[in-house]
């Protein structure tokens, strides 16, 4: 009888094992063909001249070789903007709690460049995570990198103070050190998710483009 | 004239706050505004303008929501209903 239940463990075993391998192979390559879709729309090409909360000019060379987490929002912004920006300041806190891997740069880049000067998002940033920077710049700088980035942003109309609401895509980017976008979360993404997602492609990397 | 400019963290929590409380009112008292008129007020203080309409309509789609996920749909009686 014990070698009849030996056997049937073994067998039972070997068929457990096969089922997972093939599961983590699915899975697999299903995120290897979300990479190559991804690449394929090689967003964020081109540089952008934009000026950060300390009044300093950025561009796009400038961070090369770092892990990017990007947010587009405006101060002015009701809740979606503090939400998304808290939870990305979380994924940071999650990433940097790695000794191991390079430390992510958070960016918030205004999408309202009308109202949102150097001061008013350097007051903005400033609730969140500490190497969170801010970018703002002329409407045509701003323009040019949300089309870069294919962000939607549209200005709804102005009340009798001279307020609105600018609707906008509410998603946070990866770019990799290449300056590319590698991946993107939406709202449902929780900090967690994202952490364990940029660690995974910090793993895998390979270059985008040669 | 003049931009005023973007409320800070406190204020805005602040008016989350307000808004909650005017929301947890038109829970308890089944949307009838006028028993939550005080909180109302509170939270229209508290709130940029754009806010006060923006988290109206935030309130008047979850409702919505809500009463297709329980009742089913109907289509709307009136049409051009902003």
């Amino acid at each position: 009888l014990s070698r009849r239940v030996a056997v049937v463990a073994a067998v039972g075993g070997a068929a457990c094992g096969t089922w997972l391998y093939l599961r983590s192979r699915k899975e697999r390559e299903l995120r290897e063909r979300r990479q190559r879709e991804l690449r394929a729309l090689a967003l964020g090409q081109g540089d952008f001249q934009l000026v950060d909360h300390r009044g300093r000019p950025r561009r796009k060379a400038d961070f090369r070789g770092q892990w990017v987490l990007l947010y587009f929002g405006f101060t002015h912004c009701p809740d979606v903007c503090p939400d998304e920006l808290e939870k990305l300041s979380r994924a940071v806190e999650l990433l940097d709690g790695d000794a191991a891997l390079p430390k992510v740069q958070p960016l918030f880049v205004t999408v309202d460049p009308e109202r949102d000067d150097v001061e008013a998002v350097a007051r903005y940033v400033r609730d969140f995570h500490p190497r969170l920077l801010g970018l703002t710049g002329s409407p045509e700088q701003v323009r040019e990198v949300s089309r870069a980035y294919r962000v939607y942003a549209s200005a709804g109309p102005k009340d009798e103070d001279g307020d609105y609401i600018v609707d906008h895509t509410i998603i946070i980017y990866l770019l990799g050190p290449d300056g590319l976008f590698l991946d993107y979360y939406n709202r449902s993404k929780t900090a967690a998710k994202i952490a364990e997602s940029v660690r995974r492609h910090m793993e895998t990397y390979k270059p985008l483009l040669d | 004239g003049g931009i005023m400019s973007a409320p800070t963290m406190e204020e805005r929590k602040a008016c989350w706050a307000a808004r909650d409380e005017f929301w947890r009112c038109l829970d308890r008292h089944t949307e009838d505004a006028p028993r939550c008129e005080k909180l109302r007020r509170s939270f229209e203080s508290l709130c940029p303008q754009q806010w006060v309409k923006h988290f109206d309509k935030r309130r008047d789609f979850l409702k919505y929501k809500e009463k297709l996920e329980t009742e089913g749909f109907h289509p709307p009686e009136t049409a051009g209903k902003s």
